[in-house]
């Protein structure tokens, strides 16, 4: 690894992936909320099954 | 390549998602149908004060559709969505706390190791004090358990990094506490435990629900680490 040179150096590798990181945190979590949580009636209905399976809290 | 960094978790999600129907529908849905059939069938039954306004509007999704695909399409697309869902909250938790994935059988083995982490604290550890339940079961209210199972998970999560990622023997105990912390404090629990359920159907549906989620997260772990190795492959090379 250290003998090949890098397109990107060192420091904008982890701010890439701090920032990579953080957006999936935020986009993750609200697919999760959505499927798994969110206080809709029809998100229920369609993620019936699915939040069952996975053992989210339901009814 | 943080554009690549996301791309290679979603990829990894929605091939987890997508192969989580198939294995919903050989072990958990069929639990679920039969529970319903009982659940309909057993009139006269209460879910306790808090869930009762709730059962009366309840509905399964065999009726009515959202996107119009049937109940059979409905559960690909929340699958597909939890599926990308979990492997980004995966891949942020990989890519915050600095965890490589070297490329080769070591990354998809770190990538497992890490599924299998991921499988603990979202599926195994809420699922000790509030087990995964068929419709029809028990219920406390349903706020009081979304909360616990949301910071059972975060307390497991921290509790898990504190023993695997950290030397010092001080936080280990430490995270041991964190993890066993909810259990003790306690999951709620609702008051009138009768059901119309049989029991052989609930206590196969726990088991058919934490090995299929075992199956999703090993699946999930070890896709999400051959992709992000090859994310940072073409970065270095």
């Amino acid at each position: 690894m250290a003998v090949k040179t890098a397109s990107l150096s060192l420091t904008d590798r982890i701010g890439a992936r701090a920032v990579a990181g953080l957006m999936a945190l935020v986009v993750g979590s609200i697919l999760v909320f959505g499927v798994g949580l969110a206080n809709s009636q029809a998100l229920h209905d369609a993620a019936h099954d699915t939040r069952h399976s996975y053992g989210f809290p339901c009814h | 390549m943080i554009v690549r960094l996301l791309l290679a978790a979603l990829a990894a999600g929605l091939i987890a998602g997508m192969a989580m129907t198939p294995a919903q529908y050989v072990k958990t849905i069929p639990l679920i149908m039969q529970a319903e059939a009982y659940e309909n069938g057993g009139a006269g039954h209460h879910h306790g004060d808090a869930a009762a306004s709730d059962e009366a509007a309840h509905d399964h999704g065999a009726d009515q559709s959202m996107f119009g695909f049937g109940r059979l399409g409905d559960t690909i697309v929340a699958n597909l969505v939890a599926g990308a869902g979990f492997a980004l909250m995966l891949a942020a938790v990989a890519l915050l706390l600095g965890v490589e994935f070297p490329t080769g059988t070591a990354g998809v083995t770190r990538g497992l190791l890490f599924g299998a982490a991921a499988w603990f604290c979202v599926q195994l550890a809420p699922a000790m004090s509030l087990p995964p339940a068929v419709p029809g079961f028990p219920y406390a209210d349903l706020g009081d358990r979304q909360g616990w199972w949301v910071i059972t998970i975060a307390a497991s999560a921290v509790g898990l990094w504190c023993i695997a990622m950290r030397p010092e023997w001080l936080l280990k105990i430490l995270g041991l506490a964190i993890i066993v912390a909810p259990h003790l404090w306690g999951s709620p629990v609702p008051e009138d435990l009768t059901s119309n359920i049989p029991a052989y159907i609930a206590s196969a549906y726990a088991a058919a629900s934490l090995a299929t989620t075992l199956f999703f997260w090993l699946l999930l772990g070890g896709l999400l680490g051959h992709f992000l190795s090859r994310v940072d492959e073409e970065q270095t090379a």
